[in-house]
């Protein structure tokens, strides 16, 4: 074993990040790490690498023990890593990145560098030789090398990060989501590099999102969830375990999870292929309040949207599901107001989203309550509804406003004079929706409203979701949670790298195991 | 006006007659250079002063009362600020940005109210006149400026330096490299006191009175000197050293502003900051402002993350 992990332990006041999780990497593999959106991968990859405090439980490098060292020194003995954030240094040259990675081995020069003694031209020479090596063995030509690393297209900065970890020369190198945010030719690229250093005999802890990715280059895979290794085993093991289908696609409330599309998985690729061929595109409702037509959107050379097109009608409750980083947020955003699109239009009401501003669009009655729900953390929960309302005049009105939502929230009411941070994620998550409310919204925009919550605290967000769309309130759902996304939803569109994959009923599609694939991968 | 036509048609006696201002542009200088390095290595830190402090009083106190040599007086002043540094540094550098820079003006305080104005031996809120030897004045002055801003642009350009680089571009980025950050730091912190010591002590020995007020060693100065660094840029080692050189003669350069030179002093470095906001010496031309009322052709989507 290179790298054993024991009963690891990780608590952020109440939130079991990581709680009590085994793992072992063997020698030579790449072993992958998943689960859903804040199932606590990237604290245990914190807590590897010595970011995050052991809380308690083991961990060892082969034989060096990990728990208590500080990151430094957890690098220099052999655990290179990057970050899903890309974390390169900015302002200097792709070379320079890589050369800062060989820190630990360069020789202190501290008074060379005075005497500017001939030796050291050599030895820099040699470094700067073995840099372009690095480069090139990432795939990236050594024209990069005098480029500033902000200037690099994502995906070379990307692997510009692994080229700065492998000069480290790693035992072990631990990629969190290396292909986050890439279009599938540049996946297919990163895969196979990552299959390329694993070759020449370095091992790999990859964690993605990408299950085409995760499923096509491991040999072994393990599932985190709320903090928990509930999987280990081979690829092909962990995508029909129903636990992690469960983890997934998550819970339709009363329905069991026998009902997850594709989980009795018979003769899987036909009932695929059969169910995509046949699958009912959703009726396109004839009046729609908002219309969206070959919507494209990009972030500078990544394009997260294409070609985008859909309606929701008065009254509805319409879902947006898939994957992390499928688009669906961008969606919202692009819809809101706060990212323009490249082409493509967007029409609310008659507005046009792509030139409005967001200031209008919420005028007009388009309000979204953000993923991660934005709420202020210090201020009371009846602050964080006041200043929702701020720009309105009419005090009385706004205070009647005010405590017909809270009615609608009775446990908001009841904690009223709390700081909104010290709610759970739930009764946050209900502040966020009450403070959209409060913005008479014609149609509501929900991101993510499940994100990160227990099971229970998820049936009452929904269940105040859908008594909301009793009152009148039309509703455009972005989910990770697809089963119960489907659940409530009239119609749906599943979402994969930016495009709609599938559209359908909520009903047609819950039995669809597309939808299972979607996420899971084949 | 007569100080630049007096500069280019009668060097020898601008030299002569404008030697305290030579000295002083020189001590700003090495402050700056001072400054340099801690914003090289990524900390915000405004103890200048209180390092400077340290080397004007420690160095002519000895002098006062012990008559030891001038260069041990020196030499010693800066030992101390080094071993202050580390002791300051030891809580303080947890901090990062702005908590940085106010923890580091509360120690600077602390010692000018706390210790400087309190003790009878500094002459409390009198200073300290002295007679003692120049140091060798202008001369001196300039080599030192140039020997240090030697040392810290081959610093800067060894193992040292690109971790320094690393720790001010990310800090966490930088762990992952290997690089002990905290020790880095440290030294950065350590290094820069030295320097400002040793300029507190030849500014001591330049005017022949030390004196206490806030513009000397107090927050006035502490952003005096970060204005060198921001006005000059802190790109290259040279660029503090320009931003000493033009705030110091700022007076000079609006001689014919009057009563006014404060304001249009402000107007200039403020334009400066706007129009070059990497500092006089950097890369690059004059960054281009674009009103928020103007209209722009299409709006690009920021990045994500």
């Amino acid at each position: 074993m290179l790298l054993r992990l024991d009963d690891v332990r990780r608590h952020f006041g109440g939130v079991h990040a990581v709680d009590g999780v085994s793992l072992d990497v063997e020698q030579g593999s790449i072993q992958g790490l998943i689960g859903p959106n804040g199932a606590g991968k990237t604290t245990l990859v914190n807590v590897i690498t010595g970011y995050t405090r052991f809380q308690s439980g083991q961990a060892w490098l082969e034989s060096d023990e990990l728990s208590g060292l500080p990151a430094h020194r957890i690098a220099g003995l052999g655990i290179a890593r990057t970050f899903q954030n890309i974390r390169l240094f900015k302002d200097l040259t792709a070379l320079e990145n890589v050369l800062i990675g060989m820190h630990v081995r360069r020789r202190d020069d501290t008074l060379a560098q005075l005497g500017t003694l001939p030796v050291f031209r050599g030895d820099e020479q040699e470094r700067i030789k073995d840099a372009y090596a690095l480069l090139e063995s990432v795939g990236l030509p050594s024209s990069v090398g005098p480029r500033h690393a902000a200037t690099l297209p994502y995906g070379d900065q990307r692997r510009l990060e692994i080229a700065r970890a492998l000069a480290l020369r790693p035992r072990l190198l631990i990629l969190d989501e290396p292909a986050a945010g890439m279009n599938p030719s540049e996946k297919q690229g990163m895969r196979e590099l990552i299959e390329r250093l694993n070759a020449d005999g370095l091992t790999i802890l990859l964690i993605d999102h990408d299950m085409r990715l995760v499923m096509g280059v491991c040999r072994r895979v393990a599932v985190l969830n709320f903090g928990k290794k509930i999987a280990d085993g081979t690829p092909k093991e962990v995508s029909t375990d129903p636990t992690v289908i469960k983890a997934y696609l998550g819970t339709g409330g009363e329905r069991e999870v026998r009902s997850a599309p594709g989980a009795t998985g018979v003769d899987e690729e036909r009932e695929v292929e059969q169910a995509a061929g046949s699958s009912p595109a959703a009726r396109e409702p004839e009046k729609a309040i908002l219309d969206v037509e070959d919507l494209t959107v990009s972030y500078g050379a990544i394009v997260a949207v294409r070609g985008v097109s859909f309606r929701v009608a008065a009254g509805e409750i319409v879902a947006l599901i898939g994957a992390n980083g499928a688009g669906k947020s961008t969606i919202l955003n692009t819809l809101s107001g706060l990212i323009r699109p490249e082409s493509g239009t967007a029409t609310f009401d008659g507005l046009d989203l792509a030139n409005a501003k967001a200031s209008e669009i919420v005028k007009r009655g388009l309000v979204q309550v953000p993923e991660g729900r934005e709420i202020l953390a210090r201020q009371s929960v009846m602050e964080n509804l006041e200043l929702a309302t701020w720009a309105r005049r009419d005090g009385a009105t706004t205070r009647r406003r005010i405590e017909d939502v809270l009615k609608r929230f009775p446990i908001l009411g009841e904690r009223r004079d709390l700081s909104a941070g010290s709610l759970s994620g739930g009764e946050q998550q209900m502040l966020a929706i009450a403070r959209g409310l409060l913005a008479r919204p014609r149609l509501l925009l929900l991101d993510e409203p499940s994100l990160g919550l227990a099971p229970q605290m998820v049936d009452e967000v929904f269940r105040a979701v859908e008594e909301i769309h009793k009152d009148g309130t039309t509703i455009l759902l972005v989910e990770q949670n697809a089963l119960r996304a489907l659940a409530i939803a009239d119609r749906a569109y599943v979402i994969e790298t930016g495009r709609i994959l599938l559209s359908g009923s909520g009903d047609d599609l819950l039995h669809n195991p597309a939808v299972r694939r979607a996420y899971l991968g084949g | 006006m007569d100080f630049f036509i007096q500069l280019f048609s009668d060097p020898i006696g601008f030299w002569n007659s404008h030697t305290l201002l030579i000295s002083q542009i020189g001590i700003n200088g090495i402050v700056a250079t001072s400054m340099f390095l801690v914003l090289y290595s990524g900390q915000l830190s405004l103890a200048a002063p209180g390092f400077m402090a340290i080397g004007a009083y420690t160095s002519v106190l000895m002098e006062l009362y012990w008559h030891t040599p001038v260069v041990l007086n020196v030499a010693v002043a800066v030992i101390l600020a080094g071993i202050v540094g580390l002791l300051v540094g030891l809580p303080v550098l947890r901090l990062r940005g702005v908590f940085l820079a106010i923890a580091t003006i509360g120690f600077v305080e602390a010692l000018r109210l706390g210790v400087i104005l309190n003790v009878p031996i500094t002459g409390e809120g009198l200073g300290l006149q002295h007679e003692a030897d120049p140091l060798g004045g202008v001369p001196i002055i300039l080599v030192s400026l140039v020997m240090v801003v030697f040392v810290v642009w081959r610093l800067t350009k060894g193992r040292l330096g690109s971790a320094w680089s690393a720790i001010r571009q990310d800090e966490i980025a930088a762990l992952s490299q290997g690089i002990h950050v905290a020790r880095y730091k440290m030294i950065a912190f350590i290094l820069s006191a030295l320097i400002a010591s040793y300029a507190g002590a030849l500014e001591a020995h330049l005017n022949f009175f030390v004196d206490p007020g806030d513009s000397q060693y107090g927050v006035t100065r502490a952003v005096q000197i970060l204005t060198f660094a921001v006005l000059g840029g802190t790109g290259f080692v040279i660029g503090p050293v320009v931003g000493a050189l033009i705030v110091t003669l700022l007076p000079y350069i609006f001689e014919g502003a009057g009563d006014y030179i404060n304001i249009i002093a402000g107007i200039f470095l403020i334009a400066v900051i706007i129009f070059r906001p990497q500092g006089i010496v950097g890369r690059g031309g004059l960054a281009i402002v674009r009103p928020a009322w103007w209209p722009r052709s299409r709006a690009r989507a920021p990045s994500p993350g």
